[in-house]
């Protein structure tokens, strides 16, 4: 069963071309892994599935509701769709704790002690048990975008989408927030990652999407692509980055 | 105009000058400063006046204070309706909605565009052919409605001071707009629009004098009357600057600790000595 089917996506940003006849399925308990030089579309692909950008034309499906439709109701689709940004996010004025819960008891609807209960929950399970009560500034970079994952989860959504997730992260705290998505993508969760994080792909995904110029140019999995790559262009690429 | 600096965190270049603020410079500490100096001078002056030359100085002195209870009546109600005008329109600048949003503009441009002065008299004077508002609330309502406009922009350029990101990730986990607004936003934006929102609650305060001309007996106007009964001008206006400036200082200093107290609990929380958000200058 596909859980997000993205059809024919188009995307311009005025008259600079951002996609382009981008067609990808993912299925449930899939990990997705999408590379590809700066500008190539990755993050706009990524973010066009929980429409914080609208398409120009196309399609994005998640399971059966479509939500590129003008009369989805995006704010609801959104619930269960997880996002992880770059620069995480985390709301400053809240704590830890509060960051997680704000949208269940918002957004759901759920009662205080009931959210509260999984978010202490979510912050064992990224390790950050004993920060529950600090904010945003008081956390390192790796915590933070722990502290995102686990308010994302909060969510149980049905796909979770990382931007980028350790590219603001410096070298030492990257392991942490990876082991995190492992752990993540070990128990089944359907996850799109744009990341250059080779040995995350090795590791988790079972596919790798390599994107140029807002197209999809070649798509397989991680030992096939890194290690044998048909397109020139990916060939390139990954000369550069390995 | 007090401005809010864009960039939180970052230096900024540009020179703000501004028309209300009487904000002592961070480091100015010594006895000499120009505040000490201003502040104490005046209430030295307003003790040791009467003391002296009790006649005409100390009646003028017990002539003045209901005075001073209209000018602040008409300053904390007319700083409460601008509250409320310039978080409406405030919202309205940054609405994606083009009607709400050109109201809203328009609103911003035109009120800022005439003088408060006129406004009062149109209020009162011009609209007064159709609609006969009691004195008190044409004042109340001109000065809210002119003040709301600045304040409009102090709450836009706030909100605006957010980073993106905070919109999204509110988006993302479900929020509507109008939630990740009051939830997300506008509680970081308070912060920052804190000091702003001080320099024109004091810029509102010398402005009130201007309600006297339609004869609200504020703190200028019981100054005149004395003034136009004794024939003591200049003893009379000498108090009645006397007391405006003890009031100013009082409150530009009150506006200096809380936006150094809020730059302190802000470091506090960073861990770090990092650039404070300095709002106004």
């Amino acid at each position: 069963m596909n859980r997000v089917t993205v059809k024919k996506a188009t995307k311009y940003f005025g008259r600079v071309k951002a996609l382009e006849n981008v067609s990808m399925e993912v299925k449930k308990g899939e990990v997705v892994l999408i590379i590809g030089p700066s500008g190539s579309g990755k993050s706009t692909l990524l973010r066009s599935i929980n429409r914080l950008e609208r398409l120009t034309s196309g399609e994005v499906w998640l399971d059966e509701e479509q939500l590129t439709h003008h009369q989805s109701d995006i704010r609801r689709i959104r619930e269960e769709i997880g996002m992880v940004f770059q620069n995480f996010n985390l709301f400053p004025h809240l704590t830890a704790m509060s960051n997680i819960t704000l949208g269940p008891v918002h957004v759901k609807g759920m009662k205080r002690e009931e959210a509260d209960t999984i978010a202490v929950d979510l912050l064992a399970r990224v390790g950050l048990s004993e920060k529950a009560e600090s904010y945003p500034d008081e956390l390192s970079g790796g915590q933070q975008q722990r502290v995102a994952i686990a308010r994302a989860l909060a969510m149980s959504p049905k796909v979770m989408l990382f931007d980028e997730p350790t590219s603001a992260l410096d070298p030492e705290m990257i392991k942490e927030v990876l082991d995190v998505m492992l752990g993540l993508a070990k128990e089944g969760m359907t996850m799109l990652v744009v990341s250059h994080e080779m040995g995350f792909a090795r590791a988790a995904a079972d596919r790798v999407v390599f994107m140029d110029q807002g197209e999809i140019v070649e798509v397989g999995t991680p030992e096939e692509l890194f290690a044998s790559p048909s397109e020139e262009r990916t060939k390139r690429f990954l000369e550069n980055i390995l | 105009m007090a401005e809010v600096n864009p960039t939180p965190g970052q230096k900024s270049s540009r020179i703000q000058i501004s028309d209300g603020a009487l904000i002592p410079e961070q480091g100015e500490k010594t006895i000499l400063s120009a505040w000490n100096i201003s502040f104490f001078g005046a209430v030295a002056l307003l003790i040791i006046l009467p003391a002296i030359t009790p006649d005409p100085y100390l009646k003028i002195i017990q002539f003045i204070p209901d005075g001073v209870l209209h000018t602040f009546e008409v300053t904390l109600a007319s700083i409460c309706f601008a509250l409320v005008f310039g978080l409406i329109a405030g919202l309205g600048r940054i609405s994606r909605n083009v009607v709400i949003n050109r109201v809203a503009t328009i609103y911003v441009e035109v009120v800022r565009g005439i003088p408060l002065l006129v406004q009062l008299f149109y209020i009162y004077y011009a609209l007064g052919k159709f609609i006969q508002v009691p004195r008190f609330l044409s004042a109340v309502i001109a000065m809210s409605f002119c003040y709301g406009a600045y304040l409009a922009e102090i709450f836009r350029a706030g909100i605006q001071s957010i980073p993106k990101g905070q919109m999204e990730a509110a988006l993302a986990i479900g929020l509507s707009r109008g939630q990740a607004i009051r939830m997300v936003i506008l509680p970081q934006t308070i912060r920052v629009i804190l000091p702003p929102i001080g320099n024109e609650f004091i810029a509102l305060l010398k402005d009130s004098s201007l309600v006297s001309i339609l004869a609200v007996a504020d703190l200028l106007r019981r100054g005149r009357e004395y003034a136009s009964t004794s024939f003591m001008y200049f003893e009379s206006y000498t108090v009645v600057a006397l007391v405006y400036l003890v009031l100013t200082l009082f409150f530009s200093r009150l506006v200096a600790l809380m936006e150094k107290r809020l730059q302190r609990r802000r470091r506090e929380t960073r861990g770090d000595s990092g650039a404070p958000v300095r709002a106004a200058s």
